[in-house]
């Protein structure tokens, strides 16, 4: 038998693909999928809510606290004073299958959400900014209003298949995934869906003091607190900036006749 | 001040990754290249060199001395190939960014134990064979890879005279 030196070509044992267009590929081809399964299953959530009544989810979720909640003391008086507006204003929305709870939660940023089973967060940086029981009100109204659009629930499902799918991605367990009010709310809502919150909020006000006078001087304080502000958190966020939220409530409240002007009451704490 | 900190907060979230993907690619390939480059010289060196992997020798080879002869070598993988291969283990296929890691070590390898055997003064190695083990990353949930350990390993022979 005789020796022969041969040398094979190269490149046998690899694949003649660059690998930063493997890399585009893969992360191109990836994201088209993923899009179109969120999107289905944010369809397929839709679907559900036809099929899950408020009844059906008020029992579910009717002790239900998320898990990243940092209450403050029961015996706070402004837990008590809010959740008494918070009666106030929900006795005008005849027929509601919820019984609203209220909850604050110690965060220094101010913000509002409706969670599951008729539970309204707010937070005690939001108490902190409001100024009269007037602007309050409106914000509760408005979380009313995602109850009634069924809002919350599909924040619940968007949340929790976000939630799944970076779980999927970066490799966490996906046994141990517990519901946070964050992966609830900080989705946030469409455009669409703030306004009709608002819209109703601000009936909701309107039915509860007769007038709208201060609903959104909360927001048109923001409005100059805030004009020189950078673009990205504001591009990132889906919330109606607020120039064009109190515009809309104005518009609003001239055409449906509801007065501007009235007696406004001081916080009760 | 806030406005600061979401950027930066934004930064380390996703820019550094990205920075760090970036700087392993070009580092990486470049590394690579020149490894391909060094071990296509070296084989051009080495050609004619009998490596072969029969186990038993062939009848007509008249051996004066034999030994064993070892090349081994512990190859690890950059950032962005783990990120890569991370992405492909979602749907699966061939791990593209991972056969030119394995190729490199094999070669290497192989090259390790013939310039031994060379260098000993032997004329061939024959029963070559290849192995290949996983180290074990030093996270204490024993998940990852530190790298893989390549072991080239055969019968190296000398020819009492020229066979052929």
């Amino acid at each position: 038998m005789k020796f022969v030196a041969k040398k094979p070509r190269e490149g046998i044992n690899v694949s003649d693909v660059h690998p930063l267009v493997e890399a585009g590929t893969l992360v191109v081809g990836l994201t088209l999928i993923f899009v179109f399964i969120a999107l289905l299953l944010i369809f397929l959530i839709e679907i559900a809510l036809y099929f899950v009544s408020d009844e059906t989810e008020a029992e579910l979720f009717a002790d239900w606290l998320p898990e990243d909640l940092v209450a403050v003391s029961p015996a706070d008086d402004r837990l008590y004073e809010t959740q008494l507006l918070l009666d106030r204003l929900s006795s005008h929305w005849i027929d509601t299958p919820y019984t609203f709870r209220l909850e604050i939660d110690d965060s220094e940023v101010a913000n509002a959400m409706a969670l599951p089973g008729g539970l309204v967060v707010v937070t005690e940086g939001l108490l902190d900014k409001v100024e009269s029981e007037n602007e309050l009100a409106f914000v509760l109204g408005h979380e009313l209003g995602h109850f009634r659009n069924r809002d919350h629930i599909r924040a619940l499902g968007r949340g929790i298949v976000l939630s799944l799918f970076f779980a999927v991605v970066t490799g966490n367990d996906v046994a141990g995934l517990g519901i946070k009010a964050t992966d609830v709310t900080l989705r946030g809502f469409s455009r669409k869906q703030e306004s009709a919150a608002d819209e109703f909020g601000l009936s909701l006000v309107h039915a509860e003091y007769g007038h709208v006078n201060e609903a959104w001087r909360l927001f048109e304080r923001w409005d100059s607190e805030q004009d020189s502000s950078p673009g990205i958190v504001t591009y990132l966020s889906t919330h109606p900036q607020a120039g064009n939220r109190v515009e809309d409530l104005k518009l609003l409240a001239d055409r449906e006749g509801w007065q501007v002007q009235g007696d406004v009451r001081a916080l009760q704490w | 001040m806030e406005d600061f900190l979401q950027t930066l907060e934004i930064f380390f979230n996703f820019g550094l990754p990205l920075l760090i993907l970036m700087v392993a690619y070009f580092v990486g390939s470049t590394i690579e290249k020149r490894h391909f480059k060094n071990i296509c010289e070296r084989e051009d060196d080495l050609h004619g060199f009998p490596v072969v992997s029969f186990d038993t020798m062939p009848e007509d080879w008249n051996v004066s001395s034999c030994n064993m002869v070892t090349g081994s070598i512990v190859i690890s993988l950059d950032y962005f190939k783990r990120v890569i291969a991370g992405l492909r283990g979602l749907i699966g296929g061939r791990i593209k960014t991972y056969e030119p890691l394995l190729e490199r070590a094999r070669r290497e390898a192989l090259l390790r134990m013939t310039e031994s055997a060379r260098e000993q003064g032997y004329d061939a190695v024959f029963n070559v064979r290849l192995e290949t083990s996983r180290l074990a990353n030093a996270r204490r949930d024993g998940k990852g890879t530190a790298g893989v350990e390549m072991l080239a390993f055969g019968t190296a022979v000398k020819f009492a005279s020229r066979f052929g």
